[in-house]
Parts: C-alpha cells; sequence; structure tokens
C-alpha cells in the first residue's frame, strides 16, 4: 500500500513535460519576424489539447536562466515582474491564453502567430507584471509555454532555441566615398581629352602653316571675288574707213 | 583646274551640312537642357540635399554651350560660303573654346551620375527622415518627398524596409522598433490613409506592407537626366570634332 502512495504522489505533482518546441514563424516569411525589440512564435497550436481548464503562459527567459526558473512562481509575482526584467529578474511570463485561443486545428490560411514585445503602454507600468512589452536588448533568449491549473503547473514545452534580435548599426557606418567611376565616364572622358588634344595640336599645326607661309601654291583655289575680269576694248577693222572719212 | 574646282566645292557643302547639323544639334541642347532645369521632377530635393547637385550645373552649361553652337554655326557657314580665313580663324577658336565647355559639362554629368550611389541616399534618409527637430527647411523637405516617394512607388527605405532595422536612424529615436519597425508609408494605406491592417504591416505579413527599395524609383529620372546631359553632349562633341578638323583643312588651303 505504501509503495502504491509513494508512486501516485510525485503522478501527482509534476508536470507534464510535452515535445513541442516553440519555434519562430517561418510560414508566411515575416519581415518582422525578428526586429530590435520584438519576435514572432507560431502559436501553440494543438499542443495543449488535454489542458482545457488551463491558462497557458509564455515564459520568457534569458538564455542560460532557463534552469533558474521555477515553474511555481506566480505569474504577476514581482520576481518574475516584466519591469524588472533583465535585472534583476532574469524570466518574466506574459501572454496568458486559454486552450479556446488556439483552437486545434489551425484553419488554413490563417495567420496563428504571437508577436513578442507588441505592448508599448504598459513597459514601465509596475501595475502590469505581465505586459508583453518590448524586449530589452538583443538577447539571446529562450521562451518556453507553461500550462498552469489555478497556479499549479501542469504541463509545460520544451525550451526553444535560442532566439537571438538583431542589432542596429550605427549609420556612420555606411560608406558614401564613391564606388569607383563607370565604364561610361571613363570612356567619355578619355575620348573627349583625346578628341580635344587633336584639335589644338591641328590648330598649331594650322597656325605654324600661316606663319610660316610654307604651304603657298599647289593645290590652293582662289576666293570668288578676287577674280576679276579685265574689259579689252576691241578695235573693229571696218569702223576705222568710217573715222577716217 | 575643274577637278579643284569640284573638290573645293564638296568640301564646301561637307562643312555646310556639318554646319547645319551642328546649329540644329545646339537648338536641340537648348531645348532639352531648359526641360531638364525648368521640369525639376520631385527628387531635386533629395538630390539638393546631397550638396551634389552638379548634375543641374552641368545642364546649365548645357543651355549656354547650345545657343553658342547655334550662333557659331550660322558664323561657320557664312565663312565658308566666303571663304574668308579671318572669319574661319575666328570660327575655330570660338568653337575650341565652346568645344572645352561642353566637355567639362558632359564629365561633370557622368561623374556626378556615378557619385548617386544607394548609400548615399540611405545615410541622408537614416540621419534626416522625420528629424525630430528640424535644423532647417530643408530636413522638412526631405521628410516630405520621402513620405510622397514611398506613397506613390509603394517602396519603403531605399533597399527595403530592413534598411530602418539595420541601421540606426533619427527616426528610430523618436519611434520605438515595437511600434514602428518601419514608417506608416511603408503600410499600404486605404483612402483615408490609414493602414490597411496595422498588425499586418508591423509583422511584415506580405500583401500589407512595401516591401521594395525605392532606389530604382529615384535612380530612373536621374539616370535619364544624366544621360541626356552627358550623352547627347557626347555625340555632339564628336561631330564637331569632324567638322573643326574639316573647317582646319579648309581654311588652311585657302589663297590669302
Amino acid at each position: 500500500m505504501l509503495p502504491l502512495l509513494l508512486l501516485l504522489l510525485p503522478a501527482a505533482h509534476g508536470v507534464v513535460h510535452l515535445g513541442y518546441m516553440p519555434v519562430l514563424t517561418t510560414e508566411p516569411r515575416l519581415e518582422g519576424q525578428k526586429t530590435a525589440s520584438t519576435f514572432v512564435l507560431d502559436q501553440p497550436r494543438c499542443v495543449f489539447k488535454d489542458y482545457g481548464n488551463a491558462d497557458i503562459w509564455l515564459v520568457v527567459a534569458l538564455d542560460g536562466a532557463e534552469s533558474s526558473f521555477n515553474n511555481t512562481d506566480r505569474p504577476g509575482s514581482p520576481e518574475i515582474a516584466f519591469q524588472s526584467f533583465p535585472n534583476p529578474a532574469r524570466a518574466y511570463m506574459t501572454l496568458n491564453a486559454t486552450l479556446a485561443n488556439y483552437p486545434c486545428p489551425k484553419p488554413a490560411g490563417d495567420i496563428t502567430v504571437l508577436r513578442v514585445g507588441s505592448e508599448t503602454s504598459c513597459a514601465k507600468d509596475e501595475m502590469r507584471p505581465t505586459c508583453n512589452g518590448p524586449l530589452p536588448g538583443p538577447g539571446p533568449y529562450r521562451v518556453k509555454f507553461l500550462a498552469l491549473e489555478g497556479s499549479v503547473p501542469v504541463a509545460e514545452t520544451q525550451w526553444s532555441e535560442k532566439i537571438m534580435l538583431p542589432e542596429a548599426k550605427s549609420s556612420n557606418t555606411i560608406s558614401t566615398t564613391g564606388s569607383g567611376h563607370s565604364a561610361g565616364m571613363i570612356a567619355i572622358t578619355t575620348i573627349l581629352s583625346i578628341l580635344f588634344a587633336i584639335l589644338l595640336a591641328a590648330l598649331v599645326a594650322m597656325l605654324v602653316f600661316w606663319s610660316s607661309d610654307s604651304c603657298s601654291g599647289s593645290s590652293t583655289f582662289s576666293k570668288p571675288e578676287s577674280v576679276t575680269v579685265r574689259r579689252y576694248n576691241t578695235h573693229h577693222v571696218y569702223d576705222q574707213p568710217a573715222a577716217r572719212l | 583646274m575643274a577637278k579643284n574646282d569640284d573638290c573645293v566645292h564638296i568640301l564646301q557643302g561637307l562643312l555646310v551640312f556639318g554646319n547645319v547639323v551642328i546649329g540644329m544639334c545646339g537648338i536641340a541642347l537648348t531645348a532639352e537642357c531648359i526641360y531638364f532645369v525648368s521640369n525639376p521632377h520631385d527628387l531635386y530635393t533629395l538630390l539638393k540635399a546631397t550638396e551634389n547637385s552638379d548634375i543641374y550645373a552641368a545642364a546649365w552649361i548645357g543651355i549656354f554651350v547650345g545657343l553658342a553652337l547655334f550662333a557659331l554655326s550660322i558664323l561657320g557657314i557664312i565663312g565658308v560660303i566666303k571663304a574668308s580665313r579671318t572669319l574661319l580663324l575666328l570660327y575655330i577658336i570660338l568653337m575650341l573654346i565652346t568645344f572645352a565647355f561642353e566637355m567639362a559639362s558632359c564629365i561633370t554629368a557622368a561623374t556626378h551620375q556615378d557619385s548617386l550611389t544607394p548609400e548615399l541616399f540611405l545615410k541622408q534618409m537614416l540621419e534626416r527622415y522625420q528629424k525630430s527637430e528640424p535644423a532647417n527647411n530643408s530636413d522638412n523637405e526631405i521628410t516630405k518627398t520621402w513620405d510622397e516617394l514611398m506613397l506613390q512607388n509603394h517602396c519603403c527605405g531605399v533597399l527595403g524596409p530592413s534598411d530602418w532595422q539595420k541601421y540606426a536612424s533619427v527616426f528610430r529615436s523618436t519611434h520605438t522598433d515595437a511600434d514602428y519597425p518601419w514608417p506608416r508609408m511603408c503600410c499600404i494605406l486605404d483612402a483615408q490613409g490609414l493602414p490597411i491592417s496595422l498588425d499586418g504591416c508591423k509583422l511584415g505579413v506580405p500583401g500589407y506592407y512595401n516591401s521594395n527599395g525605392c532606389y530604382d524609383a529615384i535612380s530612373g529620372p536621374v539616370n535619364t537626366h544624366a544621360w541626356g546631359v552627358a550623352w547627347f553632349g557626347f555625340a555632339i562633341l564628336c561631330w564637331i570634332f569632324c567638322v573643326l578638323l574639316g573647317t582646319m583643312f579648309y581654311w588652311s588651303r585657302i589663297e590669302y
């Protein structure tokens, strides 16, 4: 009898470890899957089927703090308030939901996601310790889902993989000094410079020819106006006898 | 000699034809540059803010060069027909000066087109879009220009909405990342100017935000402008080169 009771007691107080691992949403591809202070998880559909009476909470912890998180911590207690995250609290609980919020199966075509970090209004509000506020740094973070009946934990998922958020670089790192010159610009500059040099050389040659006067003659041609026609007076033989008489 | 006369007439005819073409091209260049200068597209504010608006200086030079080419072509035609050495010498020297100016204009337009890289616009956008205390009016103008650009071309940022995530900006310092991963103008808006789905836009669901960058919309008009000034000028200069060589040959053969 006693061994049977001893066997039953752990089962009554044990938390069921579900095999599900929370993942970032990959279907559909979201531009905002990870931003500097938020990330997007798939909803845990068809995971907590047997726990219709439980509240399903999301636990967000710093990487490395998973082991120090106690499942029996009540959500909203100061040790795990969002406002004390990440220092001194190293984890917090948020996004309270019930099985009714996560109907199974998921209707095709619906986008069922959880955006962690979307509530900015309560981020500094100490009266809202379970606020889904923006994450304070790039992480890395780990998350898991925890089902509580009353305040007794009954089921939990695995901890997720490390979630690292992107960090913004300063705009000073953008180099605007030219990326070199395009082929077109080099072609224009080279060809035009060569043409101009040829023209200047031809001008110089032309003026040298003119001043040295060395090439007058052979195939020159004359200007139209300088051609003059001299008029000849013709003496008619027939007029002379008339003049003598 | 009849053969020499024929050669003379052919050369004169060619030079007159060359000058007529130069005259017409001069008018076309003036008209094109007046169009560019008087019809600045909306991106003029962005270009002016980059302190790199020499493309407009090139267009202004183009206007005066075009008029000069027209006047010189008339001088050239008269000089060729009259076979006057002084007129033609004057023509050659003035044409060389005009050639030099137009060369400067072409090279300026081509060089500055190269300098308008995406990085230049990205840096300007990050540092001045929605600046909370605008230092001068041009910051407001830049914000307005970018808003219109993103609205009309259905685009976001220079390379995409990720510009706002990858880099810190003055926009980010006044708008939290959770509420505004990217500006509201990047969302697809309805007739009233409100996002059709704010959550969809913040999440980045395809169909509720603009995922393309605006660089293509910026570089299109700027490239057309630069090509118009640089390459058309280059073509005219090649033609002028040939006509000038012919004129110099003709000049050296005129009997004084």
